[in-house]
């Protein structure tokens, strides 16, 4: 890779160093914090999808030995105020625990405290709870309309956000194009199922007033909410980052648990700790990811050229909303995806149901959408009966077009989308493989390949936010990094958020390395609580190595730059005369005339009067990331740049389809990935394997099903099916690198990769696979079940 | 979720005989299936106490169960609702006796539905474990048909 040969450290194959405590199991998880005294938390959830709470009555559990309290809804409520939502929606309150009204099958109505889970559980088993069943609506169309049932009966209706954009001239481009399609998608309710649950451990000082706070989380203002819920100051609340969370990809927001852990420890006086087992996680752990319901329409040519889009994206948010219906405003920064498409209608519209609320999941909200725009794509071609690849091809924008700003606002920073494709085909011969599936045809399977070029919008502001709601007026998403040398010379880094597996002190190490010189093994990488902490947006929407390697590359410059200085002054030499390398600084005309790294940390930490004139002493500097191109609000029509970064991925794979099992399998898979220049290709490796193992997950497998009664069947792995290795295959990644100009080298997101194509693959292979028989499928999961079924139908009246 | 049941038994004791069987407490707290007690609240209703295990979840499960329109010897209704940590469940069947040469025939049908954990987890196996559970009834009512009338 000749674009990275300027580094040293970066884009090397350097070890991922957090994989050494989690080998040898010396991780740092939220189950390993023990605090003195620490009591149990157990839950009571309602049977129900919707019901009215009668009556509580908790004598028999606290009369149960080692059982401290049982709490209901109402005092919870009285001492906090509602959870933070991002949409104005004071009627939909959310709360920890259910206040006379439960909506949703599993939503928690009571907390048991006791000394052990175990007698927690117990306790929890004996409070007995008086229901009145109401009446409950599961569908998101049948709640958007007019006689439905109300979830929410003080908001007068079930939608929370019905917000239409129209980008360009959409009716005249219609209008002139000769083709029109449209295409019902629909993506089902799944989610990213971390290893570990969540977690919250909570401990209440009264005397220095202030409450510890340990938890497996990975969420944006995690200090301000429990602040603001508790109606404590934020500098009361100290979050410990140093704690290693087991798997997130976005779920990890246990905010009413910790709400509820933080007001039972101020209440008792004794800390809590809430570990979710795992179906208080699938049922009620408000982890679910969206359940969303696309209608498309398409203007385009006979060339395939697709000149506008409409696109109304429904989406099921559960009983509550947090942060999620912005899922719906993240896809607005790549709503036409790589492609050229002129004009764009959006209507993104968020109802609620009586179903489990919805929470953040890996790409917040792009990969549906990834589905729904490459489902179309292969419809145009379908329709014309062109090659989808071709049709690709006349759509893509080339790399000449960069910067290349798309309708609604963003300007896309660099890509060689075509490259990209040449040299996955070059790898494997598109001509070859489509040979391959006309064998596997004639000999009685069914076969398809599928083709899915998508993106991945990446260093992620919180802009949509704004977009979405025009009462939120936030510009910036900031992180940060501080950079201290002891009075020894060793040098430590500090990042401020906690990390779920995406190797950041790998990456703050490796940048300061690079910046520095020194060898990243010799930059310790910490992480202070969040009374130390510097502003910190956490590793949410692919932004860490933009954004935290931003942040940590200034502080670096900056530490340099006083480090030079601090040089020339006391070789008597003007600062641009003098060079720092590899930790020390000579003079540019004699180099022999040099300070050691030793020397410099002397002068910084005790020999003052070395130093430059009003300089402060010491060697510590901090550097506060904005996020690259933000900083600006939504126009009047909606337009914005949304993220700085766009990663590109191109999937091609083969599907196979036994006919009499309708069981699809994957026999090839090559992705091509071009996230910029990578910082550690072992990361972005993990990355990418990672999260297509998680798109095979949500195409064909996993669901939060429910039946018409409201209860969700699949709760536990027996149902809500995780792909293993027998069905992720062998995956090649063909590498480019197309270095971004808006970051410090050159660096794009990669933390959603693989997730972002691999559902959009996998619809258009079983599609292809299926077009003999004349039928098609656009419902996620593709269900072996439906397949088999639809095969079988198909079959019979093409025999018939 | 809802759930069908139904079916026919044959048994080699008089109408007469099943018929008491089926309406002693005694007799249906050993045959009803993980039943750890069954309480006499008025005429032909009871308070039930189980102890459970469906799919990898088990727990106690508290409910009524209840007899009504009897036509002694040949027929009646049976109504059962409770909740517990399982989740819970109402149902409602009928079961009709007919006296054949050699004993008696028993056909019997009905509708449940079951929320809360219980459906979700073991849905799949909802039926089959229904099945189950009706099978070791009635093999512990012969059992009891079997043993000498004290």
């Amino acid at each position: 890779m000749s674009e990275t040969s300027r580094f040293t450290f970066v884009s090397t194959q350097r070890r991922v160093r957090e994989d050494r405590r989690f080998v040898v199991g010396k991780g740092n998880f939220v189950a390993d914090i023990d605090v003195p005294n620490m009591k149990h938390v157990a839950l009571v959830t309602c049977p129900y999808p919707a019901a009215r709470i009668k009556s509580i009555d908790k004598n028999a559990a606290l009369a149960m030995a080692g059982v401290h309290y049982v709490l209901d809804g109402a005092e919870l409520a009285q001492g906090t105020l509602p959870l933070m939502t991002g949409l104005d929606t004071p009627n939909v309150p959310r709360r920890p625990l259910a206040v006379d009204i439960a909506r949703y099958a599993g939503e928690w109505v009571v907390a048991v405290v006791a000394d052990s889970r175990a007698l927690a559980e117990d306790a929890a088993d004996a409070v007995r709870i008086d229901y009145e069943k109401l009446p409950f609506v599961l569908d998101a169309e049948m709640a958007m309309e007019k006689d439905s049932v109300l979830v929410h009966q003080a908001h007068g209706s079930n939608v929370l956000l019905d917000k239409t954009f129209t980008w360009g001239e959409v009716d005249k481009d219609f209008a002139a194009a000769p083709r029109h399609l449209k295409l019902r998608v629909k993506w089902g309710r799944s989610s990213t199922v971390p290893i570990e649950t969540f977690g919250v451990v909570t401990s209440w000082d009264p005397w220095r007033e202030i409450l510890d706070v340990w938890a497996s989380i990975q969420m944006p203002r995690y200090n301000d909410q429990i602040g603001s819920a508790l109606k404590v100051p934020v500098s009361s609340v100290r979050v410990h980052y140093d704690v290693d969370v087991g798997g997130s990809y976005g779920v990890k927001r246990g905010i009413k648990h910790t709400v509820l852990c933080g007001y039972l420890s101020r209440r008792l006086g004794f800390p809590v700790r809430l570990i979710e087992d795992r179906l208080e996680n699938m049922r009620g752990g408000d982890a679910h990811g969206p359940e969303r319901l696309f209608d498309v329409e398409a203007a385009y040519g006979d060339d395939g050229v697709i000149h506008s889009m409409k696109m109304r994206a429904l989406e099921n948010v559960g009983a509550y909303a947090g942060r999620s219906p912005f899922q719906l405003g993240k896809p607005v920064g790549a709503i036409v995806g790589p492609y050229r498409i002129k004009s764009v209608q959006y209507r993104a519209v968020a109802v609620v149901t009586n179903k489990t609320t919805q929470e953040a999941v890996r790409g917040f909200g792009q990969s549906p959408t990834n589905v729904a725009i490459e489902r179309v794509v292969d419809e145009v071609a379908n329709t014309l009966g062109l090659d989808p690849m071709d049709v690709r091809r006349r759509n893509l924008i080339r790399t000449e077009d960069f910067p290349y700003t798309i309708p609604s606002g963003t300007t896309y920073d660099s890509g060689d989308y075509l490259a990209l494709i040449d040299k996955v085909l070059a790898h494997t011969s598109y001509e070859e493989l489509k040979k391959k599936r006309d064998a596997l045809r004639a000999q009685g399977m069914l076969a398809g390949i599928g083709i899915a070029a998508a993106l991945e919008p990446s260093g992620g502001n919180a802009t949509f936010e704004a977009l979405l709601n025009p009462n939120v007026t936030t510009s910036t998403f900031m992180d940060s990094c501080r950079i201290a040398v002891d009075g020894l010379g060793s040098i430590t880094a500090t990042m401020h958020t906690t990390s779920s597996g995406q190797g950041h002190e790998t990456l703050v190490g490796t940048v300061i390395g690079e910046v520095l010189g020194l060898d990243p093994e010799l930059v310790r990488v910490v992480r202070p609580d969040s009374l130390n902490s510097l502003p910190s947006g956490t590793p949410v929407g692919s932004r860490m190595a933009i954004m935290l390697g931003g942040a940590a590359f200034e502080a670096a410059q900056k530490l340099k730059t006083k480090l030079t200085a601090i040089g020339a002054h006391d070789l008597g030499i003007p600062p641009e005369r003098a060079v720092y390398e590899r930790g020390e600084v000579y003079d540019r005309n004699a180099p022999d005339k040099r300070i050691k790294w030793a020397d410099l940390v002397q002068i910084a930490h005790r020999n003052y009067h070395r130093m430059p004139p009003d300089m402060e002493p010491g060697l510590a500097v901090s550097h506060v990331m904005q996020v690259p191109t933000g900083g600006k609000l939504p126009t009047a029509d909606g337009r914005v740049q949304m993220y700085p970064c766009t990663s590109f991925e191109f999937h091609m794979i083969l599907v196979t389809i036994d006919p009499a099992l309708g069981r699809p399998e994957i026999a090839l898979y090559r992705i091509g990935h071009d996230c910029g220049t990578v910082i550690n290709p072992k990361i972005v490796r993990g990355m990418t394997m990672g999260g297509i193992a998680h798109g095979i997950g949500a195409a064909l497998y996993e669901e939060f099903a429910y039946d018409p009664e409201g209860q969700m069947i699949a709760q536990s792995f027996m149902d809500y099916l995780l792909p293993s290795s027998h069905e992720v295959p062998p995956v090649e990644i063909i590498h480019q690198v197309t270095p971004s100009p808006n970051t410090v080298l050159g660096q794009k997101g990669s933390g959603e990769s693989g997730y972002l194509g691999a559902p959009a693959a996998i619809a258009n292979a079983v599609n292809d696979a299926l077009k003999p028989l004349g039928i098609s499928i656009n419902t996620l999961p593709l269900r072996a079940s439906v397949l088999g079924d639809m095969i079988a139908e198909a079959t019979a009246k093409k025999a018939s | 979720m809802k759930l069908d049941i139904g079916g026919e038994e044959t048994f080699d004791s008089p109408i007469e005989r099943v018929w008491s069987a089926l309406n002693d407490p005694a007799v249906l707290k050993q045959c009803i299936p993980g039943c750890k007690d069954m309480i006499t609240q008025g005429d032909d209703r009871y308070k039930l106490v189980l102890a459970l295990k469906v799919a990898s979840v088990g727990g106690s499960f508290e409910g009524e169960i209840s007899l009504s329109e009897k036509t002694p010897p040949s027929q009646c209704k049976i109504a059962v609702s409770g909740s517990g940590s399982l989740g819970n469940g109402t149902g409602i069947a009928t079961f009709s006796l007919t006296p054949q040469p050699a004993g008696t025939l028993m056909r019997y049908g009905g509708e449940g539905e079951i929320g809360g954990l219980v459906a979700g987890v073991g849905q799949r196996i909802l039926k089959g474990v229904a099945k189950h559970l009706i099978g070791q009834f009635f093999t512990a009512l012969r059992k009891q048909l079997a043993a000498p009338v004290s």
